[in-house]
């Protein structure tokens, strides 16, 4: 346990002082908010519930800030390996697994820190104009169940897919797959949009909106007819679920065999190869 | 700790890196000699728990490193500078070390600080404690490499190639460090450099294609040049017969000094080898055919 809160508490205190993260982040959150359109939060009239206000931010801030935390998380596992540290983490007395779980958790609330941070400042600004401080609240309810389980799941597959492929390489498929998976309108062409796998949020959103419909494409018609039910409290939790555990399985798959390897065993003996060493003179 | 191997061998696919390797190793500074290949990188990781063997038996401290359980029990009493140690560049020594330090299990906080406190004044780097790691140079981030194999006060510290790259002042200071800490413990200590073993090793071990070909006392190594060393002063070309260890040019010629069988020269003399002319003379006689 010990070994697990070391590695998650460095790795946030690392990442955390990256300027990458922050302005990345605050780029992509900038844009969002002065290209909202008339769909976004700005726009609701007042009066308009705290929850709705909140989510629509959440989702709003949902539609690219991942961006930046699956390039940001995308070289953090083989780091160690390129920095050179990897040798001397593997001759300490702790599973790999433990490791794979630390670096997890601190790239988990690495991220968040700017995500929550959005949300905050965007809930201050409301507070001001509609003077509702239940605002705050929603604005961490929404964090919890649109916001945390997206930057779950990119977390772990920007921390394992690098291994497989280069880092470079998964930022172009990851942004690439982000478009695709959640903005792609499903009926343009078969896409994830609209899904519980959407890690936007699209379903924990639309239920915090309530009667307003879908936030952007939950339960529309479209590819994979079965991940497509209709919005509601429950769906909302089961793609939550299902976006958190979406992210623990690449990481389930390294510990796997990060486990088989850490038990390799060998053998005492084994027939001696020929081989001479013969004397000569100088 | 006392270390065992036997018959030790790896294979990286067609390449053998270790071929029967067979060493005993006790308390004090150890050296292990060899040429870049020789596998003694290999061997250190395999004693590490960062490496499996291919076949043979490693025990150290009575633990059967073949076995997980066994490589875990080590790892718990084991302090390990990688060669070519990397850092991380935006920690500061003293988070390093007390990010290693949780790692190895030291829970206690205030226990934790102490040692890192204690352990970076020990490697000269108290003053620079807060400042991050990327503009360290090369001797201070070995420093703060050997300062982390200390925590938690190892039994067997493994020190791989520490002292490549190093300007002389910085690799006397890192050599008489290592020498200092191997009071307690068994210092295993790898090196290229036969100069570090003369230093800091009474027991040293030769490796050569994977293959050990000698293990004793420094001494006896220095001896297996004894008779086959000379001196020649000559103002022309070096002599062709034997190798040629050193070579220092004076206003009456260069004086050479050689390893050979036979008087490189009417005018040799014969020379009280050193440690280096030891293992010349070893590599010499010892022609290794590679395997795999």
């Amino acid at each position: 346990m010990t070994a697990l809160l070391a590695v998650a508490r460095y790795e946030l205190r690392m990442l955390a002082r990256k300027r990458s993260l922050w302005i990345s982040a605050a780029l992509l959150g900038g844009v969002l908010v002065l290209l909202q359109g008339e769909r976004g939060p700005r726009s609701l009239p007042a009066g308009t519930p705290a929850r709705e206000v909140m989510a629509t931010w959440a989702l709003l801030f949902s539609i690219l800030m991942p961006l930046a935390y699956g390039m940001l998380l995308a070289d953090r596992l083989v780091r160690d390996r390129k920095l050179r540290v990897e040798p001397l983490l593997e001759s300490l007395p702790h599973a790999s697994a433990t490791r794979l779980a630390g670096k997890y958790l601190g790239g988990v609330a690495a991220c968040a820190l700017p995500g929550l941070g959005a949300l905050l400042v965007a809930a201050t600004v409301e507070v001001g104009y509609r003077h509702d401080p239940f605002l705050f609240v929603w604005a961490l309810v929404a964090f919890a169940m649109v916001t945390l389980p997206g930057i779950a799941m990119v977390a772990g597959f920007a921390l394992v897919c690098p291994i497989v492929v280069s880092a470079p390489l998964f930022r172009i498929l990851f942004v690439g797959y982000w478009f695709w998976g959640n903005m792609l309108a499903p009926g343009l062409l078969p896409s994830l949009t609209g899904t519980v796998l959407t890690p936007i949020g699209d379903y924990a959103a639309t239920w915090l909106l309530g009667d307003d419909g879908p936030a952007l494409f939950a339960g529309s018609p479209g590819w994979l007819t079965f991940l497509r039910p209709d919005p509601s409290g429950a769906t909302a939790a089961v793609s939550i679920a299902v976006i958190i555990l979406c992210g623990l399985i690449p990481l389930a798959v390294t510990a796997l065999a990060g486990h088989r390897h850490a038990r390799v065993t060998w053998p005492a003996n084994q027939a001696r190869p020929t081989r001479e060493i013969s004397p000569t003179t100088v | 700790m006392h270390i065992e191997i036997t018959d030790l061998r790896r294979r990286f696919g067609r390449v053998t890196a270790l071929d029967g390797v067979d060493l005993n190793v006790s308390g004090g500074m150890y050296g292990l000699l060899g040429t870049n290949g020789a596998g003694k990188t290999t061997l250190m990781r395999i004693l590490a728990g960062v490496l499996p063997a291919t076949s043979g038996r490693v025990l150290a401290g009575g633990h059967d490193l073949s076995t997980r359980a066994g490589r875990l029990a080590v790892q718990q009493r084991l302090g390990y500078l990688p060669q070519d140690l990397g850092l991380y560049p935006d920690l500061s020594p003293a988070e390093f070390l007390d990010y290693i330090g949780l790692l190895k299990g030291l829970d206690d906080r205030a226990a934790r600080r102490r040692q890192v406190d204690e352990l970076l004044d020990l490697v000269g780097l108290a003053g620079v404690a807060r400042r991050k790691l990327k503009g360290f140079s090369g001797g201070m981030r070995r420093r703060v490499g050997i300062a982390q194999a200390l925590l938690g006060d190892p039994a067997l510290l493994i020190v791989d190639e520490p002292t490549v790259g190093l300007d002389p002042e910085e690799r006397i200071r890192f050599r008489t460090l290592l020498s200092s800490l191997a009071g307690g413990r068994t210092v295993l200590l790898s090196t290229h450099i036969v100069e570090d073993v003369a230093q800091t090793c009474r027991q040293t071990a030769v490796l050569a294609a994977g293959r050990v070909l000698f293990a004793g006392a420094v001494t006896d190594l220095t001896a297996r040049a004894e008779g086959v060393t000379w001196e020649i002063v000559t103002p022309g070309p070096p002599p062709t017969d034997g190798v040629v260890v050193s070579a220092i040019a004076r206003a009456d010629g260069t004086h050479y000094r050689v390893v050979s069988h036979q008087p490189p020269g009417p005018d040799a003399v014969p020379a009280s080898p050193s440690l280096e002319e030891g293992y010349v003379a070893l590599m010499r006689t010892a022609q290794v055919a590679p395997v795999g």
